[in-house]
């Protein structure tokens, strides 16, 4: 009497144990297949100062995380001969990019036969100002006398080249090189090549 | 220590070592369900570009995915444009069209506009395989062929057979590109630098050909 209870207390721990086994497994690898889908491009980050690009996602190299990242997003990255977009979510000290303060981006873009800045919203949609412009191309872009180039981000308006921000919330800037030799992924860039992203001033806070 | 004891520290033991086994198991169980989700999204998803894009297949022309910011005169307040595309870029007219290869290669022709313009082949779950710009146009038209492996041995089994009847062909040979798998889509891009050449940058991204071309 009592070895049958015992057996059949030992069989139930037994069916326990596999369907914990089970449940386990599944939860934790589907689990961290979402997180892991959820973030950037976990290999192949080239950084450039506060810009950020993944070359080979648009190549047929690209590894299978990237694949199921935009099998999710619906994304269809520019592929290695087409150009290569740099992603910006903080200025050049590190600080998340807001879209209450005011940015200067200047400097020297590499070289490519066009180039576009556009500005998204954390989520990844354009952003919506009175502006209506939430980016500008190489072409539209007003030059110093030796060629520079100086991008005003700013709510409010600005003199030479400005692209009005929301006022409120986080953005990100991407920077799109179109035919360009950096896509090609020989060699990378040094961080002059690229604009700085510098922060000038936020409301609320004096010049910093 | 008394035997009764004892044996209940065994029984426990053992119990707590089964514990760690089933541990152990959930564990290697969740790396390959991992990989094994990794690996099978691309072709479960149904929101993903291709899927997205699968209708426009019998379309003989790129289908306009999203497109370029309207401006200039008299358009101040033009909306932004709409698209399932992830963080399009304003300034480009994107047009796409799917294609399967079961009844034939893939002829994508664009003629050449005034306008940067990039074609790229994608493979169903597999990602970008090639790309050209308006550069490599020849002739004023930018033509490629997309054929499966198999096919591309027959079209030049077939060139080599016409050769020796007629003797070397002049005329300018396809651009012809391996595809990794049977289906995929071509995803053109126009570049309109400034908001007035929007309408222009569309109307090139939409006469760009996409036909199959059975052997």
């Amino acid at each position: 009497m009592l070895d049958a209870l015992r057996r059949a207390a030992r069989n139930a721990y037994h069916l326990l144990l596999i369907g914990y086994a089970a449940a386990l497994g599944a939860g934790l690898g589907l689990g961290s297949a979402l997180w892991v889908l959820e973030g950037d491009y976990p290999f192949g980050e080239r950084r450039a100062q506060a810009w950020l690009a993944w070359p080979s996602v648009g190549s047929p190299q690209s590894d299978p995380y990237a694949r199921a990242i935009l099998a999710r997003s619906a994304d269809v990255p520019l592929a290695l001969g087409e150009g290569i977009a740099f992603h910006a979510y903080e200025d050049e000290l590190g600080r998340p990019l807001d879209a209450r303060c005011r940015y200067a981006i200047s400097g020297e873009t590499p070289v490519a036969r066009a180039w576009t800045l556009t500005l998204y919203d954390p989520d990844g949609r354009l952003i919506e100002t009175p502006q209506r412009r939430p980016g500008l191309t190489s072409a539209e872009v007003l030059r110093a006398e030796d060629g520079a180039v100086t991008i005003a981000l700013a709510p409010d308006p600005q003199p030479g080249n400005w692209i009005q921000l929301p006022g409120s919330g986080g953005f990100q800037a991407v920077l799109r090189l179109y035919d360009s030799p950096v896509s090609g992924a020989l060699g990378w860039l040094d961080d002059g090549a690229m604009p700085r992203i510098v922060r000038l001033s936020c409301t609320g806070e004096a010049t910093s | 220590m008394r035997p009764r004891s004892r044996a209940i520290l065994d029984s426990l033991g053992r119990n707590v070592g089964k514990l760690a086994l089933a541990t152990t198991i959930a564990i290697v169980l969740a790396a390959m369900t991992h990989i094994a989700a990794i690996l099978m999204l691309p072709w479960l998803a149904r929101q993903d570009a291709y899927a997205r894009l699968a209708p426009t297949a019998s379309a003989e022309n790129a289908v306009l995915v999203a497109a370029p910011r309207a401006g200039g005169f008299g358009e101040v307040d033009a909306p932004l444009p709409e698209t399932w595309l992830p963080l399009h870029d304003p300034a480009l007219a994107v047009g796409a069209c799917a294609y399967d290869l079961a009844d034939g290669p893939l002829r994508v022709s664009a003629p050449d506009g005034a306008l940067f313009q990039t074609i790229s082949l994608h493979a169903r779950g597999a990602g970008a395989y090639y790309a050209i710009t308006d550069r490599a146009a020849v002739r004023g038209r930018l033509e490629l062929v997309v054929a499966t492996r198999d096919q591309l041995d027959a079209i030049l089994a077939e060139e080599a057979a016409a050769q020796v009847e007629t003797g070397p062909a002049d005329a300018f040979g396809d651009l012809r590109v391996v595809a990794p798998t049977r289906e995929g889509f071509v995803l053109v891009r126009t570049l309109a630098a400034f908001p007035s050449e929007a309408p222009l940058a569309e109307a090139l991204v939409e006469a760009v050909s996409c036909t199959i071309e059975p052997l």
